[in-house]
């Protein structure tokens, strides 16, 4: 009983970080059309930002997030000046590729700037513990949990009821017909890949306490976001943060019983089994143009 | 698909219907003069230029992954450039190419080295067919996860599988390969086999130009739909140059195993998938000559810019960011361009040249091709 629980909290709690890095990938996906490659960097990055905010800047914790997620919501804006904008013209495959050059830049950069060696961000709440029938939560994945329901709750609230939420779904469902009725799809995609890599860094500074940081941790954090966002079918929110809370505890519980030096890989064969059957995606709509 | 009256006049790429018949790629079968006397000569200057002025062993070893990396390029260009399906399990099937191949020569011992590469050949060709077929109703987004999934999963099991991949997924102590008897020891005969290797890949990649899988590949690639409806058999076409592009994976990991005597499952990491697109993309993807001349590019630069080192991943992705940018066509296409602005023609356009310059002829405005993503 100690172990599923202990299980079922780190479960959800990575599912939790699936969500927000997944909620980046439909956010920008929806406003562009775009999925960004180096979204995985993004993460890596958000975290190394907050750890020189903490150790060169001598700024506190939360500081520090407010530094990383502020950086990289201008790191987004960048991203979006130099690999989307000159490719607007081109097909969406084109710019998938220049958001993997953009990835390898991101990773050279960090290296350049913090080094190969492994770094440790503080948590918040130390190394508190939290024993629930046996088992002790490290209060982190608590904190993670809860931040991430705020913030994916503000996410939909926002994308249902504003007139931001309303223009970028107006470009989802039907991009040309939304530039008619006035949508300003540049102004849109500048504030998608920036709020797109702010979710990023979120992500990265709340999961990088649980672990050590080098260059190429927020890669497995993508691929297996990729997971959620095929199963939500890239474009369903919802159901993008269910598949990402039902693929963190798929991976953790069934991986931690059954195939511990396997868990990494659920995930994937989740995912591939999903594209095999259905193309689409779970939630996806099939619709093809000539 | 009918056929247009000006078949004949096509060649010299002058009357307009001639024209907007080639640039939709599906018209009757035209094969096009392919300048085998090129091919000729590049390898013969490589082959004569290579071993004479290459002298140091960094320089020879550099020039024989060169052509390791040509070749599984060229099977890229099969999979990615011709038929339009955006894999990311090349590197793979260069891991389980040189395991494979490893595999085989290691128990069998080093006389063995064309079973090895055959077999390397079977089980990426085997692999990369079962995951087409099962992919197949996947499109570009879905299809490149898909297969980053299996690239993905496969590296983790090739870590764990000890007695196939050895300790770690490394395989070491490779001996030098021996055809017929005949021992590949030195760098430079490595050379003359890799050179060899590399002449059939292109023989056999100009023969794939000049049939009609190329015109079917580049049918089903632009629009599955209408391709199908004019009885290109998509998927099949799709399938098989995803497995033979992937058996060229093998083939290169195979010798790359050979080459450096080792296989190393990190050595085949995300660097050097995005390595497989910056010399599709430098070279050009509208034709065999792009990875060739893209593959050496990448081999060079680090040796070019040794200084530059610790820069190393900033300039491939700065690069590779800049040639996507400003030369979609690549170096290949750009000297293409420029030779035909220099001799006042119009610029040959190929059936393959970009996905982009064909699509935005074909289409209206090229603003629809956006609306199917975000359909899609």
């Amino acid at each position: 009983m100690a172990k599923f629980v202990a299980l079922l909290a780190s479960g959800v709690a990575y599912g939790a970080i699936l969500m927000l890095v997944s909620l980046g990938f439909v956010v920008l996906f929806k406003a562009t059309g775009i999925v960004n490659f180096a979204q995985g960097d993004l993460v890596t990055l958000g975290a190394f930002v907050a750890f020189w905010a903490g150790s060169s800047l001598g700024l506190p914790i939360l500081a520090t997030y407010v530094v990383a997620i502020v950086g990289l919501f201008f790191c987004g804006v960048i991203i979006e000046r130099i690999a989307y904008v000159p490719l607007r013209k081109r097909p969406p495959i084109v710019v998938v590729i220049a958001t993997l050059a953009v990835s390898v830049m991101i990773e050279g950069l960090i290296e350049l700037w913090q080094g190969s060696s492994p770094k440790n961000l503080p948590s918040p709440v130390g190394t508190a513990v939290w024993h629930v029938a046996g088992a002790d939560i490290a209060m982190q994945r608590v904190v993670i949990v809860i931040v991430t329901a705020v913030v994916v709750t503000a996410v939909l609230v926002i994308f249902k009821t504003t007139s931001i939420g309303r223009q970028v779904r107006a470009l989802a469902s039907d991009g040309e017909t939304a530039q008619l009725y006035g949508v300003r799809t540049r102004a849109v995609s500048v504030g998608a890949f920036g709020v797109s890599a702010s979710l990023a860094a979120l992500a990265g500074v709340l999961v990088a306490p649980l672990s050590a940081i080098d260059v190429t941790f927020g890669f497995a954090l993508m691929v297996n976001s990729f997971s959620a966002v095929v199963l939500g079918g890239f474009v369903s929110l919802e159901g993008t943060a269910a598949a990402a809370l039902s693929i963190g505890i798929i991976q953790q519980v069934v991986g931690g019983y059954f195939l511990p030096s396997y868990s990494d890989t659920l995930p994937l064969i989740v995912m591939f089994v999903v594209i095999a059957v259905r193309p689409q995606g779970l939630f996806g709509l099939r619709s093809s143009r000539l | 698909m009918t056929v247009p009256p000006a078949a004949h006049a096509r060649r010299s790429g002058r009357t307009r219907s001639a024209l907007v018949g080639n640039r939709l790629g599906t018209g009757p079968p035209v094969y096009r003069e392919h300048r085998y006397l090129t091919w000729v000569v590049l390898f013969a200057v490589i082959a004569v230029a290579a071993p004479n002025l290459v002298t140091g062993q960094a320089d020879q070893l550099s020039l024989n992954v060169w052509l390791a990396y040509g070749i599984a390029g060229v099977g890229f260009y099969w999979v990615f450039g011709l038929a339009g399906r955006f894999a990311f399990c090349q590197t793979f099937m260069m891991a389980m190419g040189g395991y494979m191949s490893a595999w085989i020569t290691l128990r069998l011992g080093p006389n063995w080295f064309l079973v090895g590469v055959l077999g390397a050949m079977a089980v990426t060709g085997a692999i990369a067919a079962v995951i087409g077929l099962i992919l197949s109703r996947a499109q570009d987004f879905y299809f490149a996860i898909g297969t980053l999934a299996v690239s993905e999963v496969g590296t983790v099991i090739l870590t764990h599988t000890t007695s196939f991949s050895g300790a770690d997924g490394s395989t070491v102590g490779i001996a030098a390969p021996e055809i017929f008897g005949y021992a590949f020891n030195s760098y430079l005969q490595m050379f003359w086999l890799s050179l060899a290797v590399l002449a059939v890949v292109v023989l056999f990649a100009i023969l794939l130009e000049r049939s009609p899988v190329r015109r079917h590949a580049i049918a089903g690639r632009e629009n599955a739909t209408v391709a199908r409806s004019g009885g290109v058999p998509v998927v099949k076409v799709q399938v098989m140059l995803f497995a033979f592009g992937s058996m060229l994976g093998g083939v290169s990991g195979a010798l790359l195993g050979s080459i450096n005597s080792t296989v190393d499952v990190n050595s085949f990491g995300t660097s050097l998938a995005i390595g497989i697109f910056l010399m599709l993309f430098i070279g050009g993807i509208g034709s065999v000559w792009g990875p060739i001349v893209g593959a050496a590019f990448y081999v060079a630069i680090p040796q070019v810019l040794s200084s530059l080192a610790q820069y190393q991943n900033i300039v491939y992705g700065a690069l590779l960011l800049a040639v996507i940018i400003a030369f979609p066509e690549g170096l290949v296409g750009a000297l293409r361009i420029l030779a035909a602005r220099l001799t006042h023609r119009r610029p040959p356009v190929e059936p393959g040249a970009t996905l982009v310059e064909r699509l935005s002829s074909v289409l209206p405005t090229g603003k629809r091709k956006e609306n199917d993503a975000t359909a899609g």
